[in-house]
């Protein structure tokens, strides 16, 4: 099986997921996502790659709507569609314990999503229906559900944390999804998406771990000083790491320690770009100060340089 | 939604130098499918107008625009300065057949001068810009329009500040807007978009001077504005979605885990 990379080999996304079989929630063919960029490079027109390339212009807040345009316009897409785009995620209620959950492709089955808290679908699948981990890879998500709901509460003081996973045939993988909405200000609002895909390759004594994580960050404000200002998009990283495992709780740890260092890591990235990047730019297009006067400075400058030089 | 309503949305939010990315996009996804150019002509006439295209004219020196007040139909718009006009094909964004083209106007003195001192004007603040002075409503408005475009493929960014007023000269009223477009696309995609209204009452008979001295005021107080809003989204909304760091500045005893208790051992965040 091929899988769709972007046409750009320095982006990860497009490799950012798996593939599925059958069930639509257990990805089995998780490993062919790392192959070497050069293998498909020359798959560019692939319409799945194309399509990859379309989202990764067009207007990131429409993610949603563009991916369900270009499921109408080419439906031989809409599984790779559905597996390969990070679009924010959806909330839900568990029936059973009242608590919030987190909705995405992992824990899905058909229109039913199942609850990290509960472990059943709401709303509810039939007799037999819906995929639940095993036995020993349930106990292990139910830590790592307790735990990441204290890293939520660490780290974003409020929010909503979820933490899904499957079994695998030389290990286990899973999803771990944050998601925080605010409101600071009448006039501006935010919120942030956190998918992190992983998968964890059980050797003699360590784990092989791979992590993909997507940051969705939504920013604007809206006043009648500035006017309208959005700024939104989403960016993705990969991480692969050897870590040691005694037992099962280890497992847990590891995973929280990889998420934690890539969300500090995306952070920083999110904020050198929105507020960095983006406000250079800008300033690339129009100079507050006049042209002819920075010019002006930049050849006095360079005159000083060169005469110390001398 | 129809196949043409969608094929037009993706053209319409086409990042600032991405339109033949999009288009090759588009075509690739809908496969060999010979009908694609036709469903996306209007489409592109749409964003070309509306995004105030560019073009070098044959034999010419610096780029013309493109807008819905040049347009002097049948595919054919027309420049003030070098007093020409020419046939734009919108699907290539490139122009021919180039005539010259007298401007008739009432207004084509002011025109004529509020295009010098634009000039002067962009010059001095955007280090590359096109820009276009056109009379409009049955000449009884002038439409006076500046884009600024600066594309970094190589390093995933294009940016683009597009400005837009309409001076009417009974009533010295002057009304648009600013709009900026950045798109940076490393590993991600992100978009900042922004739409800013301008209204200032420049005063009826008001020379191009004036009328310039007043976007040139408008255009900095707006960047100014733009600025600061950078800062207060970073330290507000952004800093309350997610802390850098726990509040007891240290990472996470991920051994210890089970052992933390929410709103005791962490600073209460759950109290507050």
């Amino acid at each position: 099986m091929t899988r769709a990379t972007s046409t750009d080999p320095r982006s990860w996304r497009g490799t950012a997921k798996h593939h599925q079989n059958q069930q639509p929630f257990r990805p089995s063919t998780y490993s062919d996502l790392f192959l070497p960029f050069s293998i498909n490079r020359n798959m560019a027109t692939d319409p799945i790659d194309s399509a990859l390339d379309l989202l990764r212009r067009l207007n990131p807040k429409d993610v949603k709507k563009n991916v369900d345009h270009l499921i109408e316009l080419n439906p031989d897409l809409t599984e790779d569609l559905l597996e390969s785009v990070d679009i924010p995620l959806s909330v839900k209620k568990c029936s059973k314990t009242k608590r919030d959950f987190l909705c995405c492709d992992y824990n899905r089955d058909g229109d039913s999503w199942r609850s990290p808290w509960s472990n059943e679908f709401e709303p509810p699948v039939e007799e037999g229906e819906g995929v639940v981990p095993s036995e020993r890879i349930r106990k292990m998500e139910i830590r790592a559900n307790e735990a990441f709901d204290v890293y939520r509460e660490l780290y974003f003081e409020g929010g909503i944390s979820s933490v899904y996973l499957w079994d695998m045939d030389d290990g286990f993988a899973g999803c771990v999804l944050l998601k925080k909405a605010v409101s600071p200000t009448p006039k501006s609002s935010g919120s942030w998406d956190s998918i992190h895909v992983f998968d964890a390759q059980d050797r003699a004594r360590t784990a092989h771990y791979k992590l993909t994580s997507t940051v969705i960050l939504s920013l604007g404000t809206d006043s009648e000083a500035l006017g309208g200002m959005d700024l939104s998009g989403n960016m993705v990283r990969q991480v692969e790491q050897d870590m040691a495992v005694d037992d099962d709780t280890s497992h847990v740890a590891n995973i929280g320690k990889m998420v934690e260092d890539m969300e500090l890591k995306m952070r920083n990235l999110l904020q050198e770009v929105y507020f960095g990047k983006a406000k250079d730019v800008v300033g690339d297009l129009r100079s507050i100060p006049p042209l002819s006067q920075t010019n002006r400075d930049r050849a006095t400058q360079k005159e000083m340089i060169s005469s110390i030089g001398r | 939604m129809s196949r043409t309503a969608a094929l037009s949305s993706f053209v319409e939010s086409a990042p600032p130098g991405e339109l033949a990315d999009v288009t090759k996009a588009i075509k690739s996804i809908l496969g060999d499918d010979s009908s694609v150019q036709g469903d996306l002509t209007p489409a592109f006439e749409k964003y070309n107008e509306e995004q105030f295209a560019t073009v070098k004219l044959p034999g010419g020196s610096g780029e013309v625009l493109i807008s819905e007040y040049n347009n002097l139909g049948d595919g054919r718009y027309y420049d003030v300065e070098s007093q020409s006009s020419f046939a734009f094909d919108h699907a290539t964004q490139k122009s021919s057949g180039v005539q010259s083209y007298v401007l008739e106007s009432s207004h084509s003195d002011l025109v004529k001068s509020l295009v010098k001192s634009l000039s002067i004007h962009t010059s001095e603040h955007y280090p590359k810009s096109s820009l276009g002075v056109y009379p409009t409503e049955d000449d009884s408005q002038l439409a006076i329009i500046t884009v600024a475009n600066k594309y970094s493929p190589s390093n995933y960014w294009n940016g683009r500040w597009r400005s837009q007023y309409i001076f009417s000269p009974s009533s010295g009223s002057l009304t648009g807007t600013i709009k900026v477009d950045v798109h940076y696309y490393e590993d991600g995609n992100v978009r900042l978009l922004t739409n800013k209204a301008i209204n200032v009452s420049v005063g009826a008979g008001a020379g191009a001077s004036e009328i310039v001295r007043q976007i040139a005021n408008a255009e900095k107080r707006y960047q100014e504005d733009l600025n600061k809003a950078f800062g207060s989204l970073s330290e507000g909304a952004f800093k309350s979605l997610r802390r850098q760091l726990p509040i007891t500045r240290q990472k996470i005893e991920w051994e210890k885990i089970s052992g933390y208790r929410l709103g005791q051992d962490i600073g209460g965040g759950r109290s507050r």
